[in-house]
């Protein structure tokens, strides 16, 4: 395809002009490195969180590594254990209490008579290891997870079914005809998110209630099968960025106006019915609100609402909660790098030259 | 079968073009418009949930309306009819104006700088999108942690790289807003996969003619990709709007639906829940609600328009008319 | 195209039908109308109603926890079992704990009783929120006089903390008195003695309180608060602080004239700007401000890293809360605590503000004989003191102290449980939660104010503070009586 009988706008890509793109994509691929880091730190204290227990996360919550005081029995008592410098040589003595002028007394747990007083700042604590895995497995346990599993997969499953199959066709509706009432129907569309749902929450409840649907997964299900703004917004975007001649190819071969939606737009389109599909699933996976209103017994929840138990009025599980939620991102993980293939493709065939 | 309809080629494709449709318009029946004019309706009431909805005319209105003169003129917040009603809408734009820009230019160009094909860009991706993939609750409750002025990571790292004590993040109420904007760019490679998705989309024998005609990476960008690109920038500008201005989750959870401290994190759609739910206010809360409709339909409006501009659409109707 | 598109519609429906009959529809137990009971001096057995059919239906009796303490993973196992405990010895009555998360429990109660299934019971919840739902609890003095049900086993204060102008809205579950707790290692480390904990010593006082306090703040360099080198940007431990409660549980410290009741008899005028109120409230600010002792916002952030809580992190040195505070995994901190009374005020009173849970009874809900049932299931001897040993309460009943204090002593070996017990007598009438109009709007109002004193760069001035207030109350308390 090149273009041999016309005049370049473009200066010929001299030796300067490759130095300056190289020059960028480096920087630019280091503050992409710099930005992981940063990224990542949060996620790293979110793991020492979740393997911390209530105690550790109380009193060392700077430490990354999840660590408590080594300790000594001192008199039927365990005292934290420091390592203490006497004249030059190191000893290990436990705290027996705080001094005033920021000094604490020591006991050598071999000889607790003896007590000696020392500036706290020069003694080092000392740690072990500890690391809490079993908060996981508490987390896990403490509430059926695996019910709240099947229900959440259930609405994933369904509600996703519907909604690609919903959205889909809506979306094709809205960008590939031209009827007189369209932009306006897609501004009501629009329109049905603008207003905040906290206050269609009671009419919406009262309806379900009335046709019997409350603490049943039909409330997040079937509404799903009705399209709904963000993903028709978003695959309408992307059927508009598809050359009509495509569309008037298929014509032309006497495809009607569904078979061109499958044989054309779908194909072309991946990318996007793959995002609008891990979208879906990132939100009903994480979704607690709607099925907290709309599920009544505790078997019908999902694992989002278990979740939210773990955030009481007086106790606040950080460690369960931080632990649960680590193993709540795997799936959505996986399901992210294995849809790389799709986005990864770079070429893009366009059947359609000139 | 075609020939013989009497309907004219035009309106046999507006009327598929309605079936196509029709999945939607019947949610909406059935789903949606009912408790929108519910909605509408309590906007006129004074309505407690507890005992039917009490016609009050224009009250609730008249309420968020009344004493603007007096109070500019004064400048003398007290004088309005609800200067909570206008804090929360102070809160909510400027967190708008921060957010929406930071997070969209963010967001466009991480996705291109993992559109390149460099070693590991699966691993890249996966560390950005993390984020996006936790819990609401478990990521505003390891941000206050982080936030947390003594016994946080950040501002240790502030001191140890900077050598400034580090501010009092969110209990400060000059820095609780802009705290929760840096908690929402953690999560900005959520918004990725539709900048991934949109730049699969742009033909690669487009950026071959351009590199043959001596392109360089710059022009490369403004003429072939920034341009294919506005349909969903587009989108992501619509919808991160409509979001903004609904923040809502994370501050409940951080602030314990409070929106301290002395209301500097109230966000509209907080107070508006404060009404709907604590204060047996729901009329209220509706109006609240109907109130930002109008001026988020407004200001979406105006994008529309705008877009007629600046979007690109190659399958755009127009020499179709 | 036409045949496909109908083809794809029946595919649609099919695909919907499937995802129905696949969830596990489980319908609430729709409630047969209940028939009046007949013997009104019945006593243990549950008057169950039977429907005129008599078809064994059980009656459905749910508690909606959510509102207050109860929804955390291991007490909804206590609570389930519990529940079966109930049902095995009951066969009307099937009785169900209803658990929705806390930051959801309100519009989920609201979207039921809007929706017609407001749950038979509520609870436990405090005196704060029995007052926001006022309006919508039943009055159970009907049911009491029925029954001649024997509150003389309750606590006197904790049967009328329930009662508003002669509506009784729900039998008291426990109480949670107020006291301080305090960090022994903080002491030491001051070297200061620990306080009394003698409720008839009367040096015990507010000024006293403030002197400890500013002896026991420490900066970094291990300066405490008299000293000219105290060093107020870098204090690593604080002498006081009582961050948890609401500001008007601060000022019913000083028993203003109207206790914790924010206006007049009447409900119609605003008194925040009281002088008790204004005294009170300047002794905190100045505490923060001025003193250094007690830690502001950001330093209770700092203390209290995203809710764990301003006492455990071992920063902190007198504590003042209540019993609900101690749940077991106070026997894990990492330093040697006690406990202390309340300091009397400059009155020569001690008030110790007291919070109370109970449960209450929706007026919409159905079934409401079965609910009274339960509830009072729920609050014999032996039901009451587990209640409070899953939420952490002192029992409201008189008979169980002892199996309490002793249940206590088993978790807290080395603490003086007296000043628990003791502190029961003091608790300040009109309770600090209770009932205002519109309760939520003027509760945000005060909270508002506390919060400017609490943070950084705002009015630190207590009159000045109160009197703002005093008007924001005030405009509220004229709307709601332009309307009721």
């Amino acid at each position: 395809m090149a273009a041999t009988n016309r005049t370049s706008p473009y200066r010929p890509l001299a030796l300067g002009n490759r130095a300056q793109e190289f020059l960028i994509k480096l920087s630019a691929n280091l503050l992409l490195a710099g930005g992981a880091v940063a990224i990542i730190i949060p996620f790293l204290f979110m793991l020492s969180l979740a393997l911390k227990d209530a105690t550790q996360i109380r009193s060392d919550p700077l430490s990354i590594i999840p660590r408590s005081p080594i300790t000594a029995e001192v008199n039927g008592e365990k005292l934290p254990l420091y390592e203490v410098a006497i004249d030059g040589t190191k000893h290990q003595m436990a705290l027996l209490k705080n001094a005033p002028g920021k000094k604490g007394v020591f006991v050598d747990p071999a000889d607790p008579d003896q007590t000696y007083t020392f500036l706290l700042a020069d003694q080092k604590p000392l740690y072990h290891i500890d690391i809490h895995l079993e908060n996981f497995r508490e987390a896990l346990t403490s509430q059926p997870f695996g019910k709240y599993f099947l229900n959440t997969m259930t609405i994933t499953f369904v509600g996703g079914f519907g909604m690609l199959l919903s959205c889909t066709f809506v979306a094709y509706g809205f960008s590939r005809f031209r009827a007189r009432w369209l932009d306006v129907l897609f501004l009501l569309l629009l329109s049905t998110i603008m207003l905040p749902s906290q206050v269609r929450l009671i009419p919406i409840y009262v309806l379900f209630q009335k046709i019997g649907w409350i603490d049943t997964l039909l409330p997040l299900i079937v509404p799903a099968f009705f399209a709904n703004a963000y993903d028709v917004f978003m695959l309408r975007q992307f059927f508009k960025t598809i050359p009509f001649e495509l569309d008037d190819a298929a014509k032309i071969d006497g495809a009607s106006s569904i078979q061109t939606m499958v044989y054309v737009m779908l194909p072309q389109a991946r990318p996007a019915i793959l995002a609008v599909a891990i979208f879906h699933f990132l939100y009903a996976w994480n979704d607690f609100y709607e099925p907290l209103i709309f599920l009544h017994s505790q078997k019908n929840w999902t694992m989002a609402v278990g979740l939210q138990t773990f955030n009481a009025l007086y106790a606040i599980n950080t460690h369960l909660i931080m632990a649960a939620s680590i193993v709540m991102i795997i799936p959505p993980i996986v399901l992210f790098f294995m849809a790389q293939k799709v986005f990864t493709q770079g070429v893009v065939f366009r059947g359609f030259k000139g | 079968m075609l020939k013989h309809s009497r309907l004219s080629l035009r309106q046999r494709e507006a009327l598929t073009g309605y079936l196509y449709i029709s999945p939607w318009i019947v949610g909406f029946l059935i789903f949606t418009i009912g408790p929108m004019f519910a909605s509408l309706y309590y906007s006129f009431t004074d309505y407690d949930i507890i005992s039917p909805p009490v016609w009050n005319n224009f009250a609730n209105y008249k309420k968020i309306f009344s004493g603007i003169f007096e109070a500019l003129i004064t400048h003398d917040s007290s004088k309005l009819g609800d200067p909570i009603f206008w804090q929360s809408l102070k809160v909510t734009l400027t967190y708008a104006v921060l957010a929406l820009p930071l997070g969209l230019i963010v967001g466009f160009f991480l996705a291109v700088l993992l559109n390149q094909k460099i070693p590991f860009v699966n691993l890249w991706r996966t560390i950005y999108f993390l984020p996006s993939v936790i819990a609401g609750v478990a990521v505003a409750l390891l941000w206050g942690r982080i936030f947390n002025p003594r016994v946080g990571i950040l501002n240790p790292i502030i001191e140890a790289v900077l050598h400034v004590k580090g501010p009092g993040w969110l209990a400060d109420p000059k820095w609780a807003v802009p705290s929760l904007v840096i908690m929402g760019l953690w999560g900005v490679g959520g918004g990725m996969i539709i900048y991934l998705a949109g730049l699969q989309g742009v033909p690669t024998d487009f950026y071959d003619a351009a590199k043959v005609d001596g392109a360089n990476l710059y022009q490369r960008f403004i003429h072939i990709t920034l341009p294919m690109m506005t349909p969903v920038i587009f989108y992501n500008l619509v919808l991160g709007m409509i979001g903004t201005f609904q923040y809502f989750t994370e501050v409940y959870v951080i602030t314990n639906g409070q929106g301290g401290p002395v209301r500097s994190t109230l966000f509209y759609n907080l107070y508006l829940y404060q009404n709907a739910f604590r204060y047996n206010h729901m009329g209220y809360a509706a109006t609240m609600a109907w109130i930002l409709f109008i001026i988020v339909l407004v200001l979406t409006l105006l994008v529309f328009r705008s877009s007629e501009v600046w979007v690109y659409y190659e399958g755009e109707l127009r020499g179709r008319e | 195209m036409k045949r496909l598109i109908l083809i794809l519609n029946l595919v649609l429906i099919g695909a919907m039908a499937i995802g129905a009959c696949a969830t596990p529809t489980t319908e609430v137990a729709s409630p047969v109308a209940p028939v009046a009971t007949e013997a009104p001096a019945a006593t243990v057995p549950p008057a169950a109603t039977e429907p005129p059919a008599a078809t064994g239906e059980k009656v459905h009796v749910t508690i909606f926890v959510g509102l207050g303490t109860g929804t955390d993973p291991a007490q909804i196992d206590s609570e389930n079992a519990l529940a079966e405990k109930f049902n095995s010895t009951h066969d009307k009555i099937e009785l169900e704990f209803l658990i929705v998360p806390y930051d959801q429990a309100r519009e989920r109660l609201l979207a039921m009783i809007s929706g017609g299934t407001a749950p038979q019971l509520l609870g436990p919840m405090g005196i704060e929120t029995t007052a926001q739902f006022l309006d919508s609890l039943e009055d159970l003095t009907p049911y009491i006089q029925r029954d001649n049900y024997d509150t003389a086993d309750f606590y006197g204060p904790a049967v009328s903390l329930n009662t508003y102008e002669g509506k009784n809205i729900g039998l008291p579950l426990g109480l949670y008195p107020s006291y301080i707790f305090y960090n022994k290692n903080a002491f030491d480390a001051a070297g200061v003695d620990y306080p009394t904990q003698d409720y008839n010593d009367t040096t015990w006082t507010i000024d006293k309180l403030r002197e400890v306090a500013l002896l026991v703040t420490l900066d970094v360099n291990g300066n405490n608060a008299t000293s000219p080198d105290f060093d107020p940007t870098n204090i690593t431990q604080y002498g006081f602080d009582n961050s948890w409660d609401s500001l008007r549980g601060w000022e019913v410290l000083w028993a203003p004239a109207n206790m914790g009741r924010p206006t007049s008899a009447d409900y119609k005028t605003a008194i925040i700007n009281d002088p008790d109120w204004v005294t009170g409230l300047q002794w905190y600010s100045d505490a923060i401000w001025k003193n250094h002792f007690m830690p502001d916002s950001a330093a209770i952030s700092g203390l209290d890293p995203a809710n764990g809580d301003p006492f455990a992190v071992d920063g902190l040195a007198m504590w003042m809360s209540n019993s609900w505070y101690m749940s077991e995994s106070l026997n894990e901190l990492a330093f040697k605590w006690d406990l202390a009374p309340t300091p009397f005020n400059p009155k020569g009173e001690r008030i110790a503000q007291v919070d109370a849970d109970g449960f209450s009874m929706p007026k919409d809900a159905k079934n409401k004989d079965e609910a009274w049932e339960v509830m009072k299931w729920l609050l014999e001897p032996e039901n009451n003191l587990e209640l409070c040993r899953i939420y952490g309460c002192m029992p409201a009943r008189k008979s169980t102290e002892s199996a309490y204090k002793a249940s206590l002593a088993e978790i807290y070996p080395e603490i003086n449980l007296d000043v628990i017990f003791n502190a029961a007598t003091y608790l300040d009438v009109p309770n600090h939660e209770s009932w205002v109009p519109d309760f939520a709007t003027i509760n945000e109002a005060l909270s508002n104010a506390q919060s400017q004193i609490l943070t950084a760069d705002q009015d630190h001035d207590a009159k000045s503070v109160l009197d703002k207030t005093n008007v924001e109350v005030q405009k509220i308390l004229d709307a709601y009586w332009a309307t009721h």
